[in-house]
């Protein structure tokens, strides 16, 4: 589909921008605490000093850029729903890791659990807008020792599309790789093809690599498994007050990280993704919902385009605490914006607070919201017959279009269906006790979830896994039918 | 100059939010004599008084109110040593240990409540980034603290902040110390879930919290 992506800035100031930026890593450079990281570096032609600090010749930086290949494809239990970008773009991936859940049944955030995972995950699974599971939530029920195994399990085990998350440490990162191998059938088949996708921000603005997600992402990469990185750069605090340092501090250290990967293992997959924020300075409250957040993603793409890689992020975070209009209105406007300026990946989907819980009704209309982005990228879908200049003869002036078989033959599919936008009479609304948005969207989570999750894999694995790892949570979906709508 | 004036003027360079002025006004202030202390109280900390009401009703933002307090702090490099010379005792409120938990690099958020935590007279032990949890309870130990104020930004970092309050009931010393969780990770009731004495959503909250359990 042709659409001429919405640039924000001239080709002249993009070029600026990555002048700029290797001027910042060539003589501001990158502190990076990780000894083997140093390492790295140093035997790749940039200096580091006793300290840790390193510096970046331009030309090495253009040596790894160079390396990058220009898409990632994220792969998961069934092929099918393999996607890669920028191909198959836009992708919605869920929002990852929050520590909270608003309980379906109460309306009360709570802790979320193993179970709230395998929930999540049926849900996703089913919901046709989102493409990736990025695990939406912690475990507060992990056994000691598998605090990630307590997060990947219930998410693979009732989701067949591609599965990404983090882990925090080597030990939690090592069991993982090894449920993956179980579910793949072995380490070579895993290799083959593997199903867990990585993510991590080792990159802590400003300018700074951390110890254990860069030792994560030095790991993953030296084996050649999934794995991408968003750097955060947060205005005001962690980045200069306007939006173009910001930009520029972003841009300097997705530099920095892919260069890093690809002198680990030239030629390794990588996104451009990005949350970038202007704090609120007001009170220094972080503001991933604000407006500037989709401009400085919208300006990102356009620097993906530039170094032809795939672009996205953590785009359509919302601050509000409800599924209300701020949350409406924030998610929108940010995704549509850096859907029309091309970003390839928006991890949105289904929390409140920015990263802070998990809402079952918020996932039913981020959905809605990526179909409606989906819908924009799909176009206009220009042919000749499109014209329909035969159709119009047909009908003539006053003519009625419901009747032609033209109008039944496309009428599932010209146009979406939202399940949670209500088009009816205000009277029928009226009727029905005047349901709201989060009503209606908890009513379709409710559909889904009350019906067993066809993602599950079969009972034999299962307990292929489950002997393996023992100690395992259940990691089922179970939904508890409530009485009346919290 | 007389007494009073002097007051309105290191009370009115705070507001200004103006180090220089500070500076400049404290040293006239010690030259003609006035007791540190008073220009402590009487000066500058009705200063900060009008900074946290202009802050409160969002008159002024947090990098002005950042700047009232770096003044201060830089008032009190000078009124320190003249305090300890005058023979004054050490007025402070109380001993805070505070740093980011294991596994975390995040600290802007700590570092503006060290700030505020001393302006509003603690005695502040900062022990940085990815701090492993016994350095909290060694440091607090060594330093006799008051309060373990920990901070976790990432969501996978926070158990960190069990870890220390699970440590300290083994130890059998968790009465010791008041322990205060913050950073954008946590919320009031997770620090309930955990058994912390203390939660607040910003650095403003967190000194008024603190005050309140050093009292």
């Amino acid at each position: 589909m042709h659409m001429k992506h919405v640039e924000l800035l001239t080709a002249k100031q993009v070029e600026r921008v990555h002048e700029a930026s290797l001027w910042v890593l060539e003589n501001v450079g990158v502190l990076a605490h990780h000894a083997p990281a140093r390492e790295v570096f140093k035997a790749h032609g940039c200096s580091v000093d006793a300290d840790g600090l390193v510096k970046f010749p331009p030309t090495v930086v253009a040596k790894y850029v160079q390396a990058c290949p220009s898409s990632f494809t994220f792969r998961g239990r069934d092929p099918q729903y393999d996607r890669t970008i920028p191909d198959c773009g836009p992708v919605v991936v869920t929002g990852s890791s929050a520590p909270n859940v608003v309980d379906p049944a109460t309306g009360v955030e709570r802790r979320a659990t193993s179970t709230d995972i395998a929930n999540i995950a049926h849900l996703i699974n089913e919901l046709k807008g989102f493409d990736i599971f990025s695990i939406s939530t912690l475990a507060d029920d992990a056994p000691p020792g598998q605090f990630s195994l307590s997060r990947f399990y219930p998410a693979l085990k009732n989701c067949l599309k591609p599965v990404r998350s983090n882990t925090p440490n080597m030990d939690d990162l090592r069991q993982v790789i090894r449920l993956g191998e179980l579910i793949a059938g072995g380490a070579d088949a895993y290799r083959e093809r593997p199903i867990i996708n990585h993510h991590y921000c080792p990159m802590v603005s400003p300018l700074t690599m951390d110890i254990d997600s860069t030792e994560a992402v030095m790991y993953l990469t030296e084996r050649g498994l999934p794995v991408y990185t968003t750097v955060v750069p947060n205005a005001g605090l962690t980045s200069p007050m306007t939006l173009m340092g910001t930009l520029i501090v972003g841009n300097a250290e997705f530099l920095a990280i892919t260069v890093f990967q690809q002198m680990v293992k030239e030629g390794t997959p990588i996104i451009y993704a990005s949350l970038p924020t202007v704090a609120d300075m007001r009170t220094g409250a972080y503001a991933p919902g604000a407006i500037e957040t989709g401009m400085l993603c919208m300006a990102q793409a356009q620097l993906g385009h530039f170094y032809n890689v795939p672009t996205g992020g953590y785009i359509g975070l919302t601050n509000a605490h409800s599924n209300d209009a701020q949350s409406g209105y924030e998610t929108g406007m940010n995704t549509l914006g850096a859907v029309l300026a091309g970003a390839t990946l928006l991890n949105m989907g289904g929390l409140f607070s920015s990263l802070m819980a998990f809402d079952f009704g918020k996932a039913v209309v981020d959905d809605e919201i990526a179909l409606m982005n989906k819908r924009v990228v799909r176009g206009l879908e220009f042919s000749e017959d499109s014209l329909a200049l035969d159709v119009i003869a047909q009908a003539g002036p006053g003519g009625d279009y419901m009747k032609s078989k033209h109008t039944k033959s496309l009428m599932k599919t010209t146009a979406l269906f939202p399940k949670v936008a209500d088009r009816g009479m205000r009277a029928q609304w009226e009727a029905a006790g005047r349901p709201d948005a989060q009503s209606r969207a908890r009513a379709v989570a409710r559909g889904i979830l009350s019906q067993p999750n066809p993602a599950v894999w079969a009972p034999d694995l299962d307990a292929r896994i489950r002997a393996e790892l023992p100690g395992l949570v259940a990691g089922d979906a179970v939904w508890a039918e409530a009485e009346g709508d919290a | 100059m007389g007494n009073e004036a002097m007051y309105e003027q290191l009370k009115q360079a705070i507001v200004d939010q103006d180090a220089d002025a500070v500076l400049e006004a404290v040293n006239e202030a010690l030259a003609e004599g006035i007791d540190p202390r008073d220009v402590i109280n009487k000066g500058l900390l009705p200063g900060l008084n009008v900074i946290g009401e202009q802050f409160e009703s969002e008159d002024i933002f947090l990098p002005e109110l950042m700047q009232a307090a770096l003044a201060f702090q830089a008032a009190m490099t000078v009124l320190e040593p003249a305090i300890k010379e005058a023979g004054g005792a050490d007025e402070k409120k109380g001993t805070i240990v505070i740093g980011t938990v294991k596994g975390d690099l995040h600290s802007i958020g700590k570092n503006i409540l060290k700030l505020l935590f001393e302006t509003s007279g603690f005695e502040v032990h900062d022990l940085g980034i990815d701090v492993d949890l016994f350095k909290f309870i060694d440091k607090a130990n060594e330093v006799n603290a008051d309060i373990i104020a920990i901070s976790a930004l990432l969501t996978t970092t926070l158990i960190g902040q069990r870890d220390v309050i699970d440590a300290l009931k083994d130890q059998g010393t968790r009465d010791k110390y008041k322990v205060m969780v913050g950073g954008g990770a946590t919320t009031q009731e997770w620090a309930e879930t955990i058994g912390a004495d203390g939660w607040s959503g910003s650095a403003y909250d967190a000194v008024v919290k603190a005050t309140e359990l050093v009292s």
